[in-house]
């Protein structure tokens, strides 16, 4: 405990420094910018300002880097909820319940809540980081391939629950999204599958394409069919922020969406991904479920709070081993190598100025955050009061420029318009994208570690029920599965009977 | 942004050069901004390099050098927007051991022509891999890795970072030359692999120094030779592979600067003296060798084309006695 307060007081002394300062403002500022604009992410922001890092200490770059990373997150929740469009593939949870908040004229208090969520979240999931770093890298260390397997076969059976239509129709959406998956080159053998011949396929089709398509272009071409309809969840705005009886139904599902995010943020690979979907199935299974889909505030608490602390925790993966859980951590890598560190083991002992100011920059950065957002809240909520022959030209534009600033390819763009149309149809089969976002991640994931697995055991399956993790997460999966049928096999008989 | 603003301007300014191009060049080169095309994704040691060699031809010909990742399809996407560019010199590409060795033989089709769609600059750096395995392995030297991977066949796992690598081909070549089967099991690269060395999924792995080092030294990994003919400065103490029981074995990762073939002669020898004299300033060349780099020494493009052929043919061996060939 001693240790931890003297590490803690270096951290600060150094987060605090007005340079530290000023380069976490910066990078938590950028970060919420981008993060609003949709389609541009941190990826392409961070590889941008990576030649401005040359010339800062090294402390000072990652501060600022790690800003804009947790930054984006929090920005990122503002588009998924006033205009239903993802910026990062952990938002796509929010815009299920948060855009239908604002349809109700209650974006105010969905975006008080993601902030205050995202606050909470990151403070406590930054502790965690502080207390249990390297015994938490042993743990993430303990899943191999058969235990991503199996997790992953968990968190597809949870999306099942995430429709709140036709479990038929998720079932059928979750399929489609794991056929998209397969298209590129297979890791095994370096074949291209699906890729028509074009080298632009030959890497698989990115998720923001994806969610930009169904989720961008189709919405503002359902929206421009419906004409002024538009106005009236303007009309309706109630308050701004929260009120008590938001704050106490979110006030658990915060805790549990910290928890959860924190727990798989430290998983490389997906596993910061996986959290919001995870934190979103859990509040629908407990208490409930009616209104979820419907503007349910817990909808957006828990996801966005689990997202947010799983950004922090999948620091920890890098900072203790060298091992980046995601592309963006990738860069941050780059942006060490730059000025001469190695991530890994040591950067702990050879340097803990810069590991724990780097934890201490976490926690003032969140605060700096979640003081920039609330008072933006009001102009984000007026900005619905722009007229849309205004605004969907604009983010058309923005999800363009992002698009395109993904690998500098037109294709892109184009393929992202083929999605809009795919997601148009939907909207009118009354499908639900979020499924099938969550088959397109999951499943080449899945293939991957499942053949990796079987590589690694000769041939032999029963490694998924034989290693104890993957069992314990098959079993779980399975229980899962008999709890979401039983009622529908329960009523098929029912209906049998009655014939 | 500041990338989309010169590419527009490139773009903008693409068409006056054409008029006034001529074969009067290497005077009044560069006039306008340079495109750096790195065939892969940002934050790599092959961008982190580009990089800052860019930097280094900005300020020394006050004309803007824009790094342009074009990743994909193992290189092949960026190698081939270079390869059909014009052939002016105001189009570079960060090529590499995959995009002008491997790539060429792996996959049954590429669309470019690797040695007669370029002309090589300057190479820019030769990393060497290293083998390390997983501490839980009893082998402490490169002939006891042999020893068991014969007393046990099949059981070795060795992990690289994707189906083609240097890492994998190594892997194959180790195999060959020792007579032993140890299993490639590929990755989505080379930083999950790493993970699943560290927690002894896989034994062994032919990494890149640099990412490799770190743990080397926190004892979580074991460090048994360098990939290289000769060995690394970074690690005087490692020994090599060829030395320890596999004469011969030689593999490296490099990377170097090329440009479309057709490129004037003047412009090419301006461009790799420009790249020498900024590969041999203090930081650079501090910086590179905090990337186990090893800076080339009499860097010609002839010497550079000479490199590219032999490397050429050895990779077309390895890939064809493993069968690691891409149909």
């Amino acid at each position: 405990m001693g240790d931890l307060i003297h590490n803690l007081s270096i951290g600060f002394g150094v987060a605090l420094s007005l340079q530290n300062l000023m380069y976490c403002f910066i990078g938590v500022l950028l970060g919420t910018l981008i993060g609003v604009l949709p389609g541009i992410g941190p990826l392409a922001t961070i590889a941008m300002l990576l030649p401005v890092t040359f010339s800062l200490s090294p402390i000072s770059a990652l501060i600022m880097l790690a800003g804009i990373y947790y930054g984006a997150q929090y920005g990122g929740s503002t588009t998924s909820i006033l205009v239903n469009l993802p910026g990062e593939a952990s938002s796509v949870i929010t815009c299920i319940d948060g855009y239908q908040m604002a349809r109700q004229g209650r974006a105010g208090p969905a975006l008080a809540i993601a902030a205050l969520g995202s606050f909470f979240a990151g403070s406590v999931a930054t502790v965690f980081i502080a207390l249990f770093a390297p015994p938490l890298a042993e743990v993430a260390l303990k899943f191999g391939p058969a235990e991503y397997f199996s997790l992953m076969i968990l968190g597809l059976v949870g999306a099942t629950v995430l429709a709140h239509g036709s479990l038929i129709k998720a079932i059928a959406m979750t399929l489609l999204g794991l056929l998209l998956g397969l298209i590129g080159t297979d890791v095994n053998s370096g074949v291209a599958r699906f890729s028509f011949g074009l080298p632009e396929l030959s890497d698989g089709i990115g998720f923001v394409i994806v969610a930009m398509g169904v989720f961008g272009f189709a919405e503002i071409i359902t929206n421009l069919e419906q004409g002024e309809s538009r106005e009236v969840f303007v009309n309706k705005i109630t308050g701004l922020m929260p009120s008590w009886k938001d704050l106490k139904s979110s006030s658990s599902a915060i805790l549990r969406g910290t928890a959860i995010g924190s727990m798989l943020g430290i998983l490389p690979g997906g596993g910061a991904l996986l959290s919001s979907f995870a934190a979103y199935t859990l509040e629908k299974k407990i208490g409930d479920p009616s209104n979820f889909g419907k503007g349910e505030i817990r909808g957006v608490a828990a996801p966005e709070s689990a997202n947010n602390a799983g950004a922090q925790t999948s620091f920890i993966p890098l900072l203790t081993l060298g091992i980046p859980s995601n592309p963006v951590m990738a860069l941050m890598i780059g942006a060490m190598m730059i000025q001469g560190i190695a991530p890994g083991p040591q950067v702990m002992t050879e340097r803990p100025e810069m590991f724990w100011g780097m934890i201490a920059s976490m926690w003032i950065g969140n605060l700096m955050l979640v003081i920039l957002n609330l008072p933006l809240i009001g102009m984000w909520v007026k900005l619905l009061t722009v007229p849309y022959r205004l605004l969907y030209p604009s983010i058309l534009l923005f999800i363009c420029v992002g698009v395109y600033s993904l690998s500098n390819q037109p294709f892109d763009v184009m393929l992202a318009a083929l999605f809009g149309l795919l997601g148009y149809v939907f909207v009118k089969l009354e499908c639900e994208p979020a499924p099938l976002i969550l088959g397109f991640i999951l499943g080449p994931l899945m293939e991957e570690n499942l053949r990796r697995a079987m590589l690694l055991s000769r041939g032999d399956a029963t490694v998924f029920f034989t290693k104890p993790i993957s069992g314990v997460l098959l079993g779980v999966a399975i229980a899962l599965l008999l709890i979401t049928l039983a009622p529908a096999v329960r009523n098929t008989r029912e209906v049998a009977f009655q014939e | 942004m500041k990338r989309l603003i010169g590419l527009t301007l490139a773009l903008f300014l693409a068409p006056a050069s054409v008029l006034c191009g001529g074969n009067a060049v290497a005077q009044g080169y560069p006039s306008k901004a340079i495109r750096f095309v790195v065939p892969y994704p940002p934050g790599g040691s092959v961008d982190i390099a580009a990089r800052a060699v860019a930097q280094k031809l900005t300020e020394a010909w006050g004309q803007p050098v824009v790094v342009d990742n074009r990743a994909g399809a193992g290189g092949n996407i960026g190698a081939d927007l270079v390869a059909k560019s014009p052939a002016d010199g105001y189009t570079l590409l960060m090529g590499a051991v995959a995009t002008h060795a491997i790539n060429p033989t792996l996959y049954a089709k590429i669309p470019y022509d690797p040695v007669k769609d370029f002309t090589p600059v300057a190479l820019v750096v030769q990393v060497p891999n290293i083998l390390v395995v997983n501490p839980a392995i009893p082998a402490k030297s490169v002939k006891e890795l042999i020893e068991l991977a014969r007393s046990n066949p099949g059981t070795l796992n060795f992990g690289s970072g994707s189906t083609g690598s240097t890492g994998h081909l190594a892997g194959e070549l180790f195999n060959t030359m020792a007579g032993v089967k140890m299993v490639h099991i590929p990755y989505k690269g080379a930083a999950p692999a790493m993970a699943d060395l560290l927690s002894g999924q896989v034994q062994l792995m032919f990494d890149n120094l640099a990412n490799a080092l770190p743990n080397v030294r926190a004892g979580r990994l074991r460090a048994l030779a360098v990939t290289t003919l000769a060995r690394s400065p970074a690690v005087p103490e490692l020994p090599t592979i060829a030395e320890s029981g596999l004469p011969g074995f030689d593999l490296t990762t490099w990377f170097g600067i090329m440009v479309p073939a057709g490129t004037p002669p003047g412009i090419v020898a301006g461009l790799n003296a420009e790249i020498v004299r900024a590969l041999d300033t203090k930081d650079m060349r501090e910086r590179l060798e905090k990337m186990g780099a090893v800076p080339p020494a009499n860097n010609t493009p002839e010497r550079f084309a000479a490199f590219i052929r032999v490397e050429a043919a050895k990779y077309a061996k390895v890939v064809k006695e493993s069968g690691a060939k891409v149909e």
